[in-house]
C-alpha cells in the first residue's frame, strides 16, 4: 500500500472520516445549540463532493476486491451530488423541535450507507458486494425509523430491515452456490468460471431475486409503497433517489462483467420483470391519493423502464441506463424537495391538498410541474431524453415489442403525472396551502433539483461523457 | 455423530417456526445453532465454531430472548397465519426445496473431501489481516464500519426522547 | 472426521433448513419469530460456505470468511431490528403483524 493507492480510494476513506469528525464535533456542542451541525455537515459534505471530482489514478487494490475506474468515479459522482441536495432539502425537517437531538445521527447514519453504496459500486468479489450491501441497508432501516413518536415511522423500519434482511438471505444462498460452483469470490474468477450448469442458473435466480428486492421489482416490491409512506420525507427521497440509484449502478456493473456469459439468460429474466414491473407500478400509481405513496410507486414503473437499457447488453444501452438514472435522480429530487418543503411547513401529502397550489406558492408549482414532465418524459425536458436513450437502445438491440408495451407504459404514466400538475393548476380549493418562504438550504436545494434539470436535458455533452467511460469496461 | 445432527438441525428447524409458544421457539432455535456449531466442529473448522457459539448462540439469541421477555406475555400464544396461507406457504417452500435439491444432487459435485490439515488460528490470522489477494483486510474494515453505524443508528432508534419520558412521569 | 460422509448430505440439511426458514417468514405473525426464521436462512447459508471451503476448495478461506463476516453482519441486523421492533411494541403494545398495520395495501 502506498499513498496513490489511498488516493484510489478516495471516496470511502475521506467519508468514513467525516462520520468520525460528526461524531467528534458533536461531543463538543452543547444540547442547546445541536443545529450548528447543520452547516457543519453540509459543508463538510460538499468538500467531499468536490474533492471526488478532482481526477485521481483508478486502480485495482487488495488483491482485487476494490477496483476504481473512471466509471465508478462517476457514479460515485452523481450519487454525492444528490446527497448534497437531499442534505439541503432535510435541514428544514432537522432544525424541528423534535429531531433537534439526533441532527448529527442522522448525517453519521446515512454517510455510512453512502459508504457501503460507495464499496458496493467499486467491489471486486462477492464479499465487498455482500457487505456494502449489508452497509447500504442496515442503516438505512435506522433512519425510515427515525421519528420516535409516529408509530408509522417505526413500522416502515421494521418493514425494511425485515424485507431486506430475508432478501440479503435469499441472495446469499445464490452466492453460496456460485461459490460452490466457481471455487472463487472474486469477479474476475467466476466470470470465465461460469457456465450455464442448472445449478449456475438457479444459483443466479437466487441472487438476482435478492438484488430485485433492492431495487423493488415488481414481483418483490411489496415493501415499497409502506416503506416510502412511513418514513420520514426526506429518508423516503433518499430511498427512492439515491439508494435505488445505486442499485441500479451496481446491477449494471454485476450483469454486464460477471454474468456477461449467461447474458442470454438474464435477459429473459429482466425482459418479463420489466414488463410486469411497468404495468403493476403504473396501475398502483394510478389509485394513489398519498403523494409519497404516489411517488412510491411511480419509482417502481421508473425501475421497470430502467431495466430496457439493461437489455441492450452493450455500452449504448450502459449509456442509456447511467444517463436515465441522473436524469431520475434530479427529477425525482425536485419532486422530493416541494413535497418536503410542504410537509415541513403544514405537514399535508395527500394530492388533494395540492388542489390550487399555484395561486399560492407559483415558484414551488412549477418546480413541481418541470419534476413531473421530466418523470412523465414530456419533450423539452430531461426526462424525455432519458426515456428517449432508453428506448433507441433497447430497439437496436431487437426488441421492439417491448418498446411498444413501454411506449404504453410511458403514455398511462402521462396520465397520472399530469393529475398532479392538473391539481396545482387548475383544480379550485377552498383553503389552499397558504403562501410560505421556505428557508435559504431548502431554497439552495429546490434550485440546484432545478438546475439539474436543465442542465442535463440541454448540455448533451454529459451523454458523450458518459458513453466515453462506458466503452471498456464490458470485457 | 453426523447423522445424530442432522436430525436435530432438522427437526428443531421445524419446531422453530411451528411452535406456538414464542420462548419455545426461540429455545429450539438455540439447539439449532448449537447443533451447526457442533457440525463445524466436526469439520474441524474450531475457531467458526466457538465464534458460532458466542456471537450466535450465546449472542444473537439472548438478544432475542430478552426482547422475547419484553415484549410478549409468556402465557400468550403467538397468533398463526390462516391454514390458507399456511397450506400456501408449505407448498411454495416444498415446491422450492425440491427443485433447489434436485439441482444440486445433479451438479455431481466431488463427493468426497480433499485432504487437508486443519485450519490454524494462524493462517485465519494472516488471511484476515493480509490486502493481497484471497485476505480479506478490507472486508475487516468494511464491517467495523458496519457495527459502528448499526450501534448508532440502533441508539438512535431504542432512545427515549426526554420529553415524552417527562410526560410520561408526569402521567404516573 | 467426516470421512465417508458425502457432500451432499450437508446440502440437502442446509437446503431443508433455508427453506424452513422461508416458510417460516411466510408464516409468522410476530416480528420475532419472523426474525427468528430469518436466522435459520442465514444459518444455512452458513453451511453451505463452509461445507463448500472444506471439501472443494480447502486451499484458500473464502467460504470460512463469508461464514464469519455472515455471522457479524446478522448480528448487527439483530440488534437494529430488535431494536425497532421495541420501539415499536412501546407505540403499539404489541408487535404481532396483525396489529402492525396502520398503512393500507
Amino acid at each position: 500500500m502506498v499513498f496513490n493507492d489511498f488516493l484510489t480510494m478516495r471516496h470511502e476513506l475521506i467519508l468514513v472520516c467525516m462520520i468520525l469528525l460528526v461524531l467528534i464535533i458533536d461531543l463538543c456542542v452543547s444540547k442547546a445549540n445541536k443545529t450548528v451541525m447543520i452547516p457543519v455537515a453540509i459543508s463538510l459534505f460538499l468538500i467531499h463532493t468536490i474533492i471526488g471530482f478532482l481526477p485521481a489514478q483508478s486502480g485495482v487494490l487488495f488483491g482485487g476486491a476494490y477496483h476504481s475506474e473512471p466509471l465508478t468515479v462517476l457514479m460515485k459522482n452523481i450519487l454525492n451530488i444528490g446527497v448534497v441536495i437531499v442534505l439541503l432539502q432535510s435541514a428544514a425537517w432537522l432544525q424541528k423541535e423534535e429531531n433537534r437531538e439526533k441532527i448529527s445521527e442522522f448525517f453519521m447514519i446515512m454517510w455510512a450507507t453512502l459508504t457501503g453504496m460507495y464499496f458496493m459500486i467499486s467491489s471486486g468479489d462477492f464479499l465487498m458486494l455482500y457487505l456494502g450491501l449489508e452497509l447500504a441497508t442496515i442503516p438505512m432501516a435506522t433512519l425510515a425509523a427515525y421519528v420516535h413518536h409516529q408509530t408509522k415511522s417505526a413500522e416502515a423500519g421494521v418493514k425494511f430491515i425485515l424485507s431486506s434482511a430475508l432478501s440479503s438471505g435469499i441472495l446469499l444462498f445464490g452466492l453460496s452456490m456460485i461459490y460452490g460452483t466457481c471455487g472463487s469470490m472474486y469477479f474476475d474468477t467466476i466470470q470465465t468460471a461460469y457456465g450455464n450448469a442448472p445449478l449456475q442458473v438457479l444459483a443466479f435466480l437466487f441472487f438476482f431475486s435478492g438484488m430485485a428486492f433492492k431495487i423493488s421489482l415488481v414481483p418483490f416490491h411489496l415493501w415499497t409503497a409502506d416503506v416510502y409512506e412511513g418514513a420520514p420525507v426526506n429518508v423516503t427521497s433518499y430511498f427512492s433517489v439515491i439508494s435505488k440509484g445505486a442499485s441500479a449502478f451496481i446491477l449494471i456493473i454485476v450483469l454486464y462483467t460477471v454474468f456477461h456469459s449467461i447474458a442470454y439468460l438474464w435477459k429473459d429474466v429482466l425482459y418479463i420483470i420489466s414488463i410486469i414491473t411497468m404495468v403493476v407500478g403504473n396501475l398502483f400509481a394510478l389509485r394513489q391519493q398519498n403523494l409519497k405513496r404516489f411517488l412510491a410507486f411511480s419509482s417502481i414503473a421508473q425501475a421497470g423502464f430502467l431495466l430496457l437499457g439493461l437489455l441492450g447488453a452493450n455500452e449504448v444501452g450502459m449509456t442509456a441506463t447511467i444517463y436515465f438514472v441522473l436524469v431520475y435522480i434530479f427529477s425525482n429530487l425536485g419532486a422530493f424537495g416541494v413535497v418536503s418543503a410542504i410537509h415541513a411547513k403544514t405537514g399535508k401529502e395527500n394530492i388533494s391538498d395540492y388542489n390550487g397550489l399555484y395561486k399560492t406558492n407559483p415558484l414551488l408549482s412549477l418546480l413541481m410541474m418541470l419534476s413531473m414532465f421530466s418523470l412523465a418524459g414530456i419533450p423539452p425536458v430531461a426526462g424525455f431524453f432519458g426515456k428517449f436513450f432508453l428506448f433507441t437502445s433497447a430497439a437496436s438491440a431487437g426488441y421492439y415489442w417491448l418498446v411498444f408495451i413501454a411506449v404504453l407504459n410511458a403514455t398511462i404514466s402521462l396520465y397520472y403525472y399530469l393529475m398532479v400538475v392538473k391539481a396545482m393548476f387548475i383544480n379550485k380549493n377552498d383553503n389552499p396551502i397558504p403562501y410560505f418562504k421556505s428557508d435559504a438550504y431548502t431554497r439552495v436545494g429546490l434550485i440546484c433539483a432545478a438546475l439539474g434539470i436543465f442542465v442535463i436535458g440541454f448540455w448533451s455533452q454529459i451523454y458523450e461523457i458518459i458513453t466515453s467511460l462506458a466503452f471498456g469496461v464490458i470485457k | 455423530m453426523f447423522y445424530f445432527l442432522a436430525a436435530m438441525v432438522i427437526v428443531f428447524s421445524i419446531l422453530t417456526v411451528t411452535s406456538r409458544k414464542v420462548l419455545r421457539a426461540a429455545t429450539y432455535l438455540l439447539f439449532v445453532l448449537i447443533a451447526t456449531a457442533a457440525i463445524y466442529f466436526l469439520l474441524e473448522y474450531t475457531f467458526l465454531a466457538a465464534v458460532q457459539l458466542t456471537v450466535y448462540a450465546g449472542g444473537i439469541v439472548v438478544l432475542i430472548i430478552f426482547s422475547i421477555l419484553l415484549t410478549s406475555r409468556l402465557s400468550e400464544k403467538a397468533p398463526v397465519a390462516s391454514v390458507r396461507q399456511q397450506i400456501l406457504s408449505a407448498l411454495a417452500a416444498g415446491a422450492g426445496a425440491v427443485l433447489t435439491l434436485l439441482t444440486i444432487l445433479k451438479y455431481g459435485f466431488p463427493q468426497e473431501s480433499v485432504a487437508s490439515e486443519p485450519t490454524s488460528a494462524v493462517q485465519i490470522g494472516n488471511a484476515l489481516t493480509s490486502y493481497n489477494r484471497d485476505g480479506f483486510a478490507l472486508a475487516f474494515e468494511v464491517i467495523s464500519v458496519l457495527l459502528l453505524a448499526a450501534m448508532i443508528g440502533a441508539i438512535v432508534v431504542a432512545r427515549r426522547e426526554k420529553l415524552k419520558e417527562e410526560e410520561s412521569n408526569k402521567e404516573l | 472426521m467426516t470421512q465417508g460422509i458425502p457432500l451432499n448430505f450437508f446440502l440437502i440439511i442446509s437446503t431443508l433448513m433455508f427453506f424452513i426458514g422461508i416458510f417460516g417468514f411466510l408464516t409468522r405473525r410476530n416480528l420475532i419469530t419472523m426474525l427468528m426464521s430469518i436466522e435459520l436462512i442465514l444459518n444455512a447459508v452458513n453451511i453451505n460456505f463452509v461445507v463448500f471451503n472444506k471439501y472443494l476448495y480447502p486451499q484458500q478461506l473464502h467460504g470460512l470468511f463469508f461464514s464469519l463476516i455472515i455471522i457479524a453482519v446478522a448480528a448487527a441486523e439483530a440488534a437494529v431490528a430488535i431494536a425497532i421492533i421495541i420501539n415499536i411494541y412501546r407505540n403499539f403494545k404489541s408487535i404481532d403483524v396483525d396489529n402492525v398495520d396502520e398503512m393500507k395495501y
